[in-house]
């Protein structure tokens, strides 16, 4: 149980800027997922806080202790790697005790412990493969029951999932969660799947370029995106990014009112309708360009009159659409989100 | 494949055949010559068939050797070239291993030249540098001894490469896991890489004592005391009389005896051996 205090934490590579200076207070039991596209340095700064990438300059804080100097071992962490790295030569039980014996944890204990864990995690008939003889899953398990057996002061993990089909990754992710709602155990998570950060985090960290975007729960992220870049980044389809110019026209004008810092409005999917909802509307005049049957709803590909990207609006249902018709797409006022081009931010905030 | 063509078979059974038995047919001539009387072969033609005299031969050769040559009882000098050859195969792993591990999981200044200075050294094999060599030897008064005879030739670390190879195959999160877990790098070493690196060790010793229990030129120069004769030189020595016929009999026994440790060593670890060259443990 601890909490993880990040301080103007910086990495460079030589010259090149891995991580900006990154500002983060985790509480304790708390599961942050750090999300971000590859190379945003979410992985580099996960690493740094297990102490396996130096720090280039700023503080580390695990339950209020200064570990930046300290061996990944004193750090009191464990962390679940994307290829599991589990032992191959060593069984399933020999992986799980192999950090309780290097502790010199008395046997008994370790025998306790690795019970214990094998019973939360379902693999206690395992225990005495070896990992070549586990399926994906299995190993996802093993890797994860490593790190419990430690009952270490936070988990680190590193796209865990991303290993694993899609089905696996869905089934992983939930007990992932259940797990880490039992044990309390404060967690950092990477991952680069938008959803997975979605699902999983009390609250998520949106990293670009080395930069943190927005920290915040996952609804606030979804419904008030602080930067442009997060507003593309999550959500799918991505919100629809349409300049301010091309939407003030018409009979909009009367009904749209932005700040004169706006340039760029963003529009989720979900909140574009092609029948008139009720109350004030904005109306946008358009040709159908694809029509995509996704299952349960379908994506409409509009392409707008003044403008250049096609805009993607998520549909119930199978629209009597076809390519090449002519279409009038509705928004709601409140549902717009206004930013700054030239700043990259939110011009509605505070 | 399967292919049903019994001309193709058969020429390529034969293809096999011969060449087993250009390779099995002198053994079968130094077997048979070691089973039979000194005087056996005077008349010129050698014998096929085993005579009766084998275990009288084998165990002059096991216990007093022949004296007139020079050479002391084989077995003195099958111990000989077991300890050099076991020396030189656990000395030339233990080098290559531990020059493997810092050349690819410590970064260090000078790291490549390091590697390269060790790789230079597959370039100078013994008998390359042997003047040299043995001057050092010499200097060092070393001359008939153990040390003499094994030091040099462990000097090269040609297993080095090997051992990098198969490293830089290990992922890095293994060593970043072991670090998590509170593994030093020693322990990390013998824990975890000298375990993967099993098949491998097992491989290469099949090789190394084969290598080491060839060993001919130098032995040659570094012992002039019969009690540190290897059993290839001595062999030569045997066979080498200055003013009679060399009892050959006796000569093919100790060749015979000579075979079988190599063979040995092939035989109990061909399971590892095989594995080791084919496939790593992932």
């Amino acid at each position: 149980m601890a909490t993880i205090d990040l301080i103007d934490l910086k990495k460079n590579y030589g010259n090149v800027p891995a991580v900006k200076g990154v500002n983060l207070k985790v509480a304790d039991g708390e599961l942050i997922v750090l999300v971000g596209p590859s190379g945003c340095g979410k992985s580099t700064l996960l690493r740094m806080v297990a102490g396996l990438e130096t720090v280039t300059s700023g503080r580390i804080e695990i339950g209020g202790k200064d570990v930046v100097r300290a061996e990944p071992a004193e750090r009191d962490i464990a962390m679940v790697f994307q290829n599991y790295a589990l032992y191959p030569h060593m069984s399933v039980r020999g992986n799980l005790e192999y950090g309780l014996k290097n502790r010199g944890t008395p046997r008994g204990e370790i025998d306790r412990r690795v019970q214990d864990a094998a019973d939360i995690l379902e693999i206690g008939p395992l225990l005495d493969r070896k990992p070549r003889q586990l399926s994906g899953g299995q190993r996802q398990r093993v890797a994860m029951g490593r790190a419990i057996v430690r009952e270490p002061a936070a988990f680190l993990f590193d796209e865990p999932l991303s290993n694993l089909d899609a089905k696996l990754r869905v089934q992983m992710r939930v007990e992932i969660r259940r797990l880490q709602r039992r044990l309390k155990t404060t967690s950092l998570y990477v991952t680069h799947d938008q959803l997975e950060a979605m699902t999983l985090a009390d609250r998520l960290v949106v990293m670009n370029g080395g930069l943190v975007e927005q920290i915040g729960t996952p609804t606030e992220v979804y419904d008030r995106p602080a930067t442009l870049f997060v507003a593309g980044f999550i959500g799918s389809p991505p919100m629809n990014l349409i300049p301010a110019a091309s939407l003030s026209a018409g009979e909009n004008a009367g009904t749209l009112r932005l700040g004169a810092e706006t340039d760029i409005v963003g529009l989720r999917p979900d909140q574009l309708y092609i029948a008139r909802p009720e109350g004030d509307v904005l109306t946008l005049a358009g040709t159908v360009e694809l029509l995509e049957p996704v299952g349960g709803e379908s994506h409409l590909h509009v392409q707008i009159n003044g403008t250049e990207q096609p805009i993607i609006l998520t549909v119930q249902g199978r629209p009597k659409l076809a390519e090449g018709d002519t279409i009038t797409v509705y928004a709601r006022p409140e549902d717009i989100h206004p930013f700054n081009q030239q700043t990259g931010r939110r011009t509605d905030a505070n | 494949m399967v292919e049903n063509r019994p001309w193709l078979s058969l020429l390529t059974h034969l293809v096999l055949i011969v060449g087993v038995v250009v390779v099995v047919f002198p053994v079968y001539l130094a077997f048979i010559a070691s089973t039979h009387g000194s005087g056996d072969f005077m008349r010129g033609l050698v014998p096929l068939l085993p005579g009766p005299h084998m275990l009288e031969n084998y165990g002059r050769m096991l216990t007093q050797g022949i004296s007139t040559a020079g050479a002391p009882p084989v077995s003195i000098m099958l111990m000989n070239s077991t300890i050099i050859a076991i020396v030189i195969a656990v000395g030339k792993i233990a080098i290559s291993l531990l020059s493997a591990y810092a050349i690819v999981f410590f970064k260090f200044p000078f790291r490549l030249l390091a590697f390269w200075t060790i790789f230079i050294t597959l370039m100078l094999p013994v008998e390359v540098r042997i003047i040299p060599t043995f001057a050092v030897v010499a200097n060092l008064g070393l001359l008939n001894s153990y040390v003499g005879l094994t030091l040099p030739l462990i000097a090269s670390a040609t297993a080095t490469f090997l051992f990098r190879q198969f490293f830089l195959t290990v992922p890095d999160e293994l060593m970043e896991a072991a670090r998590v877990d509170g593994a030093g790098p020693m322990k990390f070493f013998r824990d975890i890489l000298l375990p993967l690196s099993r098949t491998n060790i097992a491989a290469l010793f099949v090789i190394l004592f084969i290598y080491g229990w060839v060993q001919y030129l130098w032995p040659l120069l570094v012992t002039t005391d019969s009690r540190y004769y290897t059993v290839v030189m001595g062999i030569k020595r045997l066979a080498a009389t200055a003013d009679s016929e060399p009892l050959w009999n006796l000569v093919m026994a100790s060749v015979i005896l000579a075979m079988l440790p190599p063979v040995l060593v092939v035989i109990f670890m061909q399971r590892l051996f095989v594995k080791g060259l084919v496939d790593t443990e992932k």
